[in-house]
């Protein structure tokens, strides 16, 4: 992209405020962060001396790399069904017309209310005696409740339900700014709907899926309280890992240097994905 | 093609709010428990009656509503900047500030305030929390605008430039408009992030800064009691009908 | 810094910040002490011991009187966290049951006040015929699916090392990893480690047996009566909630005034009565209504009691064992 002085000035004003938030509010937090993952866990939690590498080595260890596996597998799988579901979803506002605003609105309303009062609705639907089951049941296609809850399908409905909107709203913003003439060029030249969709609308809002993937499966790998009330504490994702190390266990080194890690890995996987595009995401 | 698209939205809107169905019918029962007990209405008069939740209500409103307009102007700035010229460095943390876990930034956070408090001799406050909104709601805003700018041709800018605008003039006449439904989605998203926000929320509030999240989240880990299915059926009543209001005054 | 003759102050009524368990006051508990002190007070409250002492490490936190369970109270005197007491100031001590007048972790009372205990053990629907009365039967493969323990390693752990008859507190390697084994094989009965969830699935019937605190059990039995719950036979871990004034407070005189207001008979009677837990004040035991007082789920009798087995700090070392255990668990 071409930049003239001009441009350059503009430019250097406009990522100004960007720049002194994401040093003030991020770096020096994150610098924090690093601190302690290199300290020692003290006597009563907390933190201590001596300065030690010895959290990063614990992260070597299978069962935490099994964890991080888990998660990752998890987080996958949420974005694939929110890109799934929301896709169409985002489509049809996109074209709604005048009430595309309301469709909007619609999709975000429930997300006024508490997320976790939200989860426990879900708890009520999944139960062996909530909802769902009493209805299959009073229907007779079930004898006894099916095990809806406590497992990983659960934390994934879970997920995908808490993540759609980031999913809908990237995908949208950018199909809402789609060129209807090349949709109906494609018609024209005589596509059917099916493959207009794949070969003419799907690659022209890439961005939009591409930013709606990462604004889903990012958070959705330190996602803790899906699982933890969803999955019944039965497994540990490194959100619950996390999570553990800052309150239970007391040992906030070591949830650092997860942390840390957690965040190394990532940066490596959206680096990665930056170099293969010819052009970046941001 | 539309009819399926219709019913297949219809569907995944079900989805979406039959949480809320459920909230709301359990918010008229008579009984603590997830067990239908009979017709009630006082969880209702329970809300009014309770100081706690009005006061964290209004907090949680402060916080958004700023949090909102300071991350959607830095991130939609930093995402036309960005469009412009990249850098690796700012989009970097902007990716990594989405991959911390939301206890490492609110520790991380709490940790920043209380040693740079210690010698400004501050408390925490709705300041600290506006600030550590922000702080997680910059990327979000940055990727939804700049996804939309990724559609956006600069031909329109030059075009402006060649008939005499300045660079400034060119973005806030020609580039801000088209922006605006992505504006609008990306300030969506960030309200409705902070507004939700727990975990980050509850390390940096101040004693005085009880957000309503704060309050709900108390009241539901303890035993979920109907009070708050009260509360989220009014919040979505509420919104509900400003949205409706809105969208009557856009179209007159 | 007068406190009753402030009401009609221009500047606004003094100030006191309180941090407390959920569910640990009265409805009016609260505006009564408002009214009579003439005081505002900002009450919150958090769930575990870990989100009040994230706040209050810092010396800074804005927080004046806070409610640690007995276990921490050493590692925050260590701190320097915690005000001594004003006895003179505590008018209302002697309200407490003698026990708690010098209890293990504070024999002289000089940085706490007890205000609220209880204990772990099990709650079941009473359908379940034999019912359940030791920590061994929650191996039982007639629960399958129907069971539920507490997400809290140290529950956990304690639990399975009480099934083997070792001592709740042990910091023995080899007992831990015994006790680990047991919480493995467990697993698999399991329905899922709930802290709260399970009193609602108790009372639905989704679940049979809980591993429960006292206070939680006695709550789902008075919504439904069919449920029960047993001190377990091989010993029960407890605990004990205590009121502190913090160091950092500037209210100290009006911090000491709330804590006192506490030790009121009557006021902690009505804590009892609408929050089912059981009182460290023994005075305000006897105001308690029959059914209450005789109640053996908050209240257990002597000899129940002396099985029990207040939980102990734990050391560094061990508490990295056990939490690498919790998660070999979890993961399992």
């Amino acid at each position: 992209m071409k930049t003239t002085s001009g441009w350059e000035r503009l430019r250097a004003w406009f990522l100004l405020p960007a720049w002194i938030w994401m040093a003030v509010l991020f770096a020096a937090p994150f610098a924090i962060v690093v601190i302690y993952s290199l300290l020692t866990r003290g006597a009563y939690g907390g933190l201590g001396l001596p300065w030690t590498a010895e959290n990063y080595q614990r992260l070597l260890d299978p069962l935490y790399l099994g964890i991080v596996l888990r998660s990752f597998a998890m987080a996958a799988a949420a974005t694939a069904i929110c890109l799934l579901l929301g896709f169409p979803l985002a489509l049809f506002i996109s074209r709604a017309g005048s009430h595309k605003n309301i469709y909007l609105q619609l999709v975000i309303l429930p997300f006024w209310t508490s997320f976790l009062v939200r989860l426990y609705a879900w708890l009520f639907l999944l139960r062996d005696t909530g909802l769902i089951n009493t209805a299959l049941q009073h229907l007779g296609l079930i004898h006894d409740p099916l095990p809806l809850l406590y497992n990983d399908g659960a934390v994934l409905l879970g997920l995908v339900y808490g993540y759609l909107p980031f999913m809908v709203l990237p995908v949208y913003a950018t199909l809402e700014r789609l060129d209807p003439a090349l949709v109906e060029a494609a018609a024209d030249l005589g596509s059917k709907p099916w493959p207009t969709l794949l070969h003419v609308i799907l690659p022209l809002s890439a961005p939009g899926v591409r930013a709606g993937s990462i604004l889903v499966f990012i958070p959705a790998l330190g996602a803790y309280l899906t699982p933890d009330l969803l999955g019944g504490g039965r497994t540990v994702l490194i959100g619950n890992l996390v999570q553990n190390q800052f309150t239970t266990a007391r040992d906030w080194p070591f949830g650092a240097s997860i942390s840390v890690g957690l965040m190394a890995l990532v940066g490596v996987l959206v680096l990665l994905m930056l170099r293969s595009e010819r052009e970046g995401l941001v | 093609m539309k009819r399926w698209l219709g019913l297949y939205a219809a569907a995944v809107y079900c989805f979406l709010h039959l949480p809320l169905v459920i909230l709301a019918v359990f918010s008229f029962n008579s009984s603590r428990f997830t067990v239908w007990q009979g017709f009630s209405l006082h969880w209702y008069l329970a809300i009014f009656q309770d100081r706690q939740l009005g006061e964290s209500a209004w907090n949680s409103v402060i916080v958004a509503v700023a949090a909102t307009i300071l991350s959607t102007a830095a991130g939609t700035l930093c995402a036309y900047g960005l469009w412009k010229r990249g850098s690796t460095l700012l989009s970097g943390s902007l990716y990594l500030s989405l991959v911390t876990p939301e206890i490492v930034m609110g520790i991380s956070l709490l940790a920043l305030f209380q040693w740079s408090f210690r010698w400004l001799h501050w408390r925490m406050g709705l300041h600290t929390v506006i600030l550590a909104h922000v702080a997680f709601s910059i990327a979000y805003v940055v990727i939804v605008i700049a996804a939309r700018l990724r559609t956006f041709s600069p031909a329109l800018e030059e075009a402006a430039l060649d008939l005499g605008a300045t660079e400034w003039q060119a973005f806030r006449f020609v580039t801000l408009p088209a922006l605006l439904p992505g504006i609008v989605a990306a300030a969506l998203l960030a309200l409705t992030v902070s507004f939700d926000d727990y975990v980050i929320t509850s390390m940096v509030a101040g004693v005085d800064s009880e957000t309503l999240p704060m309050v709900i989240y108390a009241m539901a880990r303890r035993g979920a009691s109907p009070v708050i299915n009260a509360i989220s059926a009014l919040i979505v009543v509420v919104f509900g009908a400003l949205v409706l209001i809105s969208e009557r005054v856009r179209e007159s | 810094m007068g406190v009753a003759g402030l009401a009609g102050c221009a500047r606004g009524r003094p100030r006191l910040n309180v941090y407390n368990w959920s569910n640990y006051v009265a409805p009016d508990t609260i505006a009564n002490f408002e009214a009579e002190f003439g005081v505002r007070v900002r009450y919150a409250t958090y769930e575990s011991n870990e989100e009040m002492l994230a706040k209050v490490l810092s010396g800074n936190s804005g927080w004046d009187v806070v409610f640690p369970t007995h276990n921490r109270i050493q590692p925050m005197r260590q701190y320097g966290l915690l005000a001594r007491l004003d006895h003179a100031r505590l008018p209302n001590l002697p309200n407490l049951e003698a026990r708690f007048q010098s209890p293990p972790w504070d024999p002289r009372l000089e940085y706490c006040v007890p205000y609220m205990w209880g204990a772990t053990g099990i709650a079941y629907n009473r359908s379940v015929a034999p019912p359940p009365a030791a920590w061994a039967d929650l191996w039982s493969a007639r629960f399958k699916s129907r069971l539920t323990m507490l997400d809290d390693p140290e529950e956990v752990l304690g639990a399975c090392l009480l099934k083997l008859r070792l001592s709740y507190n042990s910091t023995d390697d080899a007992s831990l990893r015994r006790a680990e084994h047991e919480a493995i094989a467990q697993k698999p009965l399991l329905r899922a480690y709930l802290n709260a969830e399970f009193r609602d699935q108790l009372v639905a019937g989704d679940i049979l047996v809980a591993h429960s605190w006292a206070t939680t059990a006695q709550q789902a039995i008075d919504a439904a009566p069919q449920l029960a719950f047993a001190y377990p036979a091989e010993g029960f871990p407890l605990y004990g909630d205590n009121a502190v004034v913090l160091r950092e407070s500037g209210r100290a005189e009006l911090a000491h005034a709330f804590v006192n207001y506490l030790l009121r008979a009557p006021v902690a009677a009505a804590i009892v009565q609408t929050s089912r837990t059981a009182t460290a004040n023994g005075a305000a035991q006897a105001l308690l209504p029959e059914a209450l007082r005789s109640n053996t789920t908050l209240f257990p009798s002597a000899e129940t009691l002396a099985r029990g087995q207040w939980i102990a700090t734990m050391p560094g070392a061990t508490q990295r064992l056990r939490d690498r255990m919790w998660t070999e668990i979890k993961s399992a």
